[in-house]
This record gives structure tokens, sequence and C-alpha cells, in this order.
């Protein structure tokens, strides 16, 4: 019932817009002009502002069906003229934000007509795709769930049926005029009882528990520290698929300490506001996302009137995800940067590929982040013992490596500064 | 065949029981699994991202003391208003000679940090302007194509840029946080090259 008023709703959304469009087109206004509005706020407005939110400037579909045309034209043209001339609206509007509108003095009338006409109406609504959003938690738990009733239900299945086949066959035999000597039953607990004493049977049961406890004691000592597929809640519901994958953000602009430092860096808030602060994804009841909203808590922002408040600072407490024991030094920049095309070789990576795949696996699908290599000494060590570095020499690290191997070869002083011993992370990690 | 009959199902159900034991072995992804020796794992030096009381504001990663700076390192002083950029655009120049390598790493640079919004090719169609939701990136060149605080895109001289590199401006943040000063020049250098397309 519930679907059907939504479909309702959504369908109805969408025949008052087709409506209001129409409608338009019968005042006058071409299909055309709703296009070529669309272009040049694209080219003028847009960098400022929103159709149906406040960004730098104000959103402007609600501006636009507000304010009568011989009042707009002369603004967008030069607001700065309107508002000295002393025109009560236009000082008003000036007050919007201290930031100054640009004035556009080359607009025609015609085309600022067809930005007004364009940003009026905006952007015909998408109707949104239902059941996009499938959560796949708890997916494993359920299939082992699934497995067990399925055994218990073949089990059933089976006693019942083997029941039926009982009953027929004496029904058959009874028609048969066979006196059929009824078997003596055996009660449950003595059939049981039974069982044990049946030496093939026990040694059936002992041997599929020494197998049993054995695969459990071997994969758990096998897995004793190892992390592979740890997928732990993270207190926002940021996804990579649709970071990485989907809107195609390279995985430094938000990892940016990737290339130059140890860590990869967590990125700071700052970093989700360069989109985040006009990106809101809102929702059907006109409510900014709730996941982006956890963004705007952390960082104190007020997006009604888009300043920042330290004092409301809250770190995100993210969930550390890939783990490597204290006693392992690794390095981030040494494999992002001088080892990339060796670890693109060694694991064959495609050109369009971030080298990170290589050890973190296909981030770009992954809905929830999740450690997909070990991270274990032997997986680091294989790499290592395989991957071809001989075609490095251009590199600043192995020219300074053979530099030093020339200077030993030729009896010369070497220093560990021409090793990058003067590094602070080599002895300060 | 009936007296086999009960035997088998006795049987089988052992062994389907014991396969559904070994399947629920599997490790629950929520959790690290068996560890041991955990103490091995933290670290005994604060990590930058972890909680520590000694700080007032409870965080490790701290931003420098007011009024210090790092060996090296030059600070912007221009403020962030129209009268500092201004001042930018007259006082700063790239302090990068124009190199085949400066070019190449500030492409890196360009195509991580500016090409998501800027597009690749600096015609203001990346995939995030491309979504329309609601973060529109001008175009480097292109005839009339302004910059929103008047100006040609193709005629931003380097203080403007830097300027808005360092502070952002209208939709784009500040990317100082993910640049330091001599990657936003390289940067620079490149989108000049962009800015030279017809």
């Amino acid at each position: 019932m519930r679907n059907i008023s939504l479909n309702f709703k959504k369908s109805w959304k969408s025949a008052f817009i087709l409506a209001a469009l129409t409608l338009f087109i019968s005042l006058g206004l071409k299909a055309q002009d709703l296009v070529a509005g669309k272009t040049l706020y694209k080219d003028n407005c847009a960098s400022c502002h929103n159709l149906e939110t406040n960004s730098t400037g104000p959103a402007l579909t609600p501006k636009m069906n507000e304010r009568e045309e011989s009042y707009l034209i002369p603004w967008i043209r030069n607001n700065a003229a309107l508002i000295a001339s002393g025109n009560k609206q236009a000082i008003e509007s000036s007050k919007y934000s201290p930031t100054q509108m640009k004035a556009f003095p080359r607009l025609t009338d015609d085309e600022i007509k067809n930005i007004i006409a364009y940003a009026k109406v905006g952007e015909p609504k998408k109707i949104a795709a239902v059941g996009v959003a499938v959560v796949d938690e708890g997916a494993s738990s359920l299939s082992i769930i699934g497995v067990i009733a399925i055994i218990i239900l073949s089990i059933v299945v089976l006693v019942v049926l083997g029941r039926a086949v009982k009953m027929l066959e004496r029904l058959i035999l009874k028609k048969q005029g066979i006196e059929i000597v009824e078997e003596e039953r055996v009660s449950l607990a003595l059939g049981v009882s039974g069982l044990f004493k049946n030496k093939k049977f026990v040694f059936f049961s002992v041997l599929c528990l020494v197998v049993v406890l054995g695969s459990f004691g071997w994969m758990g000592m096998w897995e004793t520290g190892v992390h592979t597929g740890y997928q732990p809640v993270q207190p926002i519901k940021f996804s990579h698929q649709l970071h990485a994958g989907i809107n195609q953000v390279d995985c430094q602009y938000c990892h940016s300490g990737a290339f130059k430092s140890k860590n990869s860096t967590i990125p700071s808030a700052n970093v989700c506001m360069n989109c985040h602060k006009n990106v809101q994804a809102i929702q059907e009841d006109g409510s900014i996302s709730v996941e982006i909203q956890k963004i705007y808590n952390a960082i104190g922002y007020d997006p009604a009137t888009q300043t920042y408040d330290k004092t409301k600072e809250k770190p995100i407490e993210w969930v550390r995800v890939h783990n490597l024991p204290d006693f392992a030094y690794f390095n981030h920049s040494q494999h992002v940067v001088v080892g990339e095309t060796a670890i693109r070789k060694e694991k064959g990576l495609k050109p369009t590929d971030p080298v990170c795949v290589a050890c973190h696996g296909p981030v770009n699908t992954m809905e929830e982040i999740r450690q997909f290599s070990p991270l274990t000494m032997k997986w680091c060590i294989n790499c290592h013992r395989e991957a071809d570095i001989s075609d490095k020499r251009n590199d600043a690290f192995y020219v300074n490596v053979i530099a030093a191997h020339d200077k030993i070869k030729k009896g010369e002083k070497i220093t560990p500064a021409l090793l990058g011993g003067l590094e602070c992370g080599k002895c300060h990690y | 065949m009936l007296a086999m009959n009960k035997k088998n199902i006795v049987y089988g159900a052992f062994i389907m029981l014991a396969v559904v034991a070994m399947l629920s072995a599997c490790r629950d992804k929520r959790s690290t699994g068996l560890e041991y020796a955990r103490n091995m794992y933290d670290p005994i030096a604060f990590n930058q991202d972890q909680p520590n009381k000694n700080f007032a504001n409870g965080q490790t990663a701290q931003t420098p003391p007011p009024s210090t700076d790092p060996i090296g390192f030059v600070r912007f002083e221009f403020a962030n208003t129209a009268e500092g950029l201004k001042a930018a655009e007259a006082a700063v120049v790239n302090p990068l000679p124009l190199t085949k390598e400066n070019l190449l790493e500030g492409k890196h640079f360009y195509e991580v940090f500016c090409g998501v919004c800027h597009g690749a090719k600096g015609d203001g169609k990346g995939p995030i302007t491309l979504l329309e939701k609601g973060i529109n990136a001008p175009a480097f060149y292109g005839e009339g194509k302004e910059s929103s605080r008047g100006g040609l895109m193709s005629e931003l001289t380097v203080g403007r840029i830097y300027h808005t590199v360092f502070y952002g401006y209208n939709a784009m943040g500040s990317h100082a946080s993910q640049l330091t000063p001599t990657e936003r020049w390289k940067v620079i250098l490149y989108v000049q090259q962009l800015q030279k397309q017809k």
C-alpha cells in the first residue's frame, strides 16, 4: 500500500513538473530557451549559485520565481549599479553575503531571459531508483543459517518420506494377504545407546571429531593475527565504491599522504568539505543526508549560515582497518612513488588502475572498506623476492644506491646521508 | 533396504553437521579474529590518528604552534579578501623553473587534485562536475570563459591561481592541506600550459 502511494507521489511530482513545463512552453517560452539558458547558467552562474540550495550565492529557483523580470535583468547585468541607484530590493539582496556578485555586461536581454527561464524551472526531478542501496550486511551469517535450515529440512523430509514408504509397503503387503510381524518398536534412547556400542559408528564419529577439531585448530592457528577480510563498522557509512568507483575521485585526493609520507593519512574533514560544502545529497523530505550531516557535526559546520564553529569540532573516530604490527616498518611513499612501476609490473595492474589496488584490492568496488591482503611477512617477502626493479635507474633512490656502490668499489668514503640517513623518518617513526 | 534407511539418515545428518560446523568457522568480518600478543600490534608511541589525553583537544595530530614555521617553509602572507587577491596578483611569482620534471609532476598533481572537477584537460568537465550535484568547476581556456572574480580564465595570473588553491573560492575548498607550496607551484606550471589551449 505504501509502495503504491509512494509511486503515486513520485509520478504525481513528475506529472506536475511536466505540466509546469508545458505551461511555460505555451506561455511562449520555447524549449530552446531552456536549453540555451542551461548552458548560459552553467557558464556564468553555477560557480556561485545552486538552483535549490544556498551556496556562495542564494538558491536561484526560489529567487527567480519571487522577483520580477524587470528587476532581475538589471540586477544580473550590473548589480552594483542597481544597488547604487537605491533600489530597495537590491539593497536587501546585497546583504546576503559580503561577497559581491560579479557584473555581466556582456549578456544580452534575451540571454538573461533564457537564464531566468531555466533557473525558474530547474532540472526535472529524477525519480530515485528504488532498491539501489541493498545492504549486504550479515550476508555470510545469513547464508550459514540458510545452509543449516536446508539441512534440517532435508532430514525432516527424508524421515517423513521413509515413514511414508514404510506405510505404503505395509499396505501393499496387507493387500497381498501377507501378515506382517510387527517389528518391536525400539525406543529412541535405546537406539542411540545401541549406536554407541556399534564399533564402526564409534570409529567414524571419532574420525569426524578429529577431522573437525583438526581443521578448526589448523585454521585458527593459520589465521591468528591475520586480518584479511576485516571490515569493521565505521562511524560514517562512507562508500569507496561511490567515491572512488562511480565518481572517479583519485585515491590520493583524500589519502594525500600516500605519495609523500610513511602514512597514507586518513583525510581530515576539511578534505570532505571540498566537495560536501556543496554536495549535500538532499533527501526527498528536503533534509541533508544523515551521513553528510555527520561530517558537518564533526567540523562544526552550519549549512544554513555556511559558517564554521571551532568550538563544536568533534573528530570522526574512524576504525582502523589496516594495522601492521608496531615492529614492522612500512612506508607508503616508497611503494607509491619509487616502487610504482615495479609493483605495477609485478602485480599485472591495468594502466588505468591506481597503484594502490596492488595491495588494497578493488577498493573502488567496496561499499564498505575491508582488508584485502593478509599483510603478513610472507606476503611482503614474496613480492620483494619477485618484483623486478632493474629498470629503476632513473629514480633518485636507486641512483643513490648505485652511486654508493660505485664509491665503495673505488674505496671512497660513503656516509649514511648519501643513503637517505638524514630523513627524519629513518629514526623518528 | 528399510533397515538401512535409518542408519543412512543418521550418518548423513552427522556428516552434514560436521560440514556446517566447518563452514561456521569462517571468520566474522566485524572482528579481527584470533590474535596472539596484541600488544605487539599496538604502538607504544601514539599514532597520529589516535586519541590522546595529553593534549587539550584530545588528538595526537597537532597543528604547529602559532607563529612557528617548519624549516624552509614559506608563508603565504596574503589575506583571503579581494584586496589580498589583488596584492597576491601583483607580488607573487612562481619560484620554480619550467622544466620537464616539474611539468610532469605538476601534471600528476593536477590530475589527482584538480582534474576531478576541472577535467583532466582543464575543460571543466571532470567527473564531479559532470554529476551536476552543485559543483561546477570552470574551464581554464576558451573564449568568453570568465572567472567569477572577473577576467578571462585563460588570463588568470599565477598569484591569483595560487591564492585560489590556497584559500579556495566559491564551491572550491582550500587545497592547502593536501598540497605543499612546492607541489602547488608545480600544479600551477601545468595549469598555465592548460590555459594556452584553444
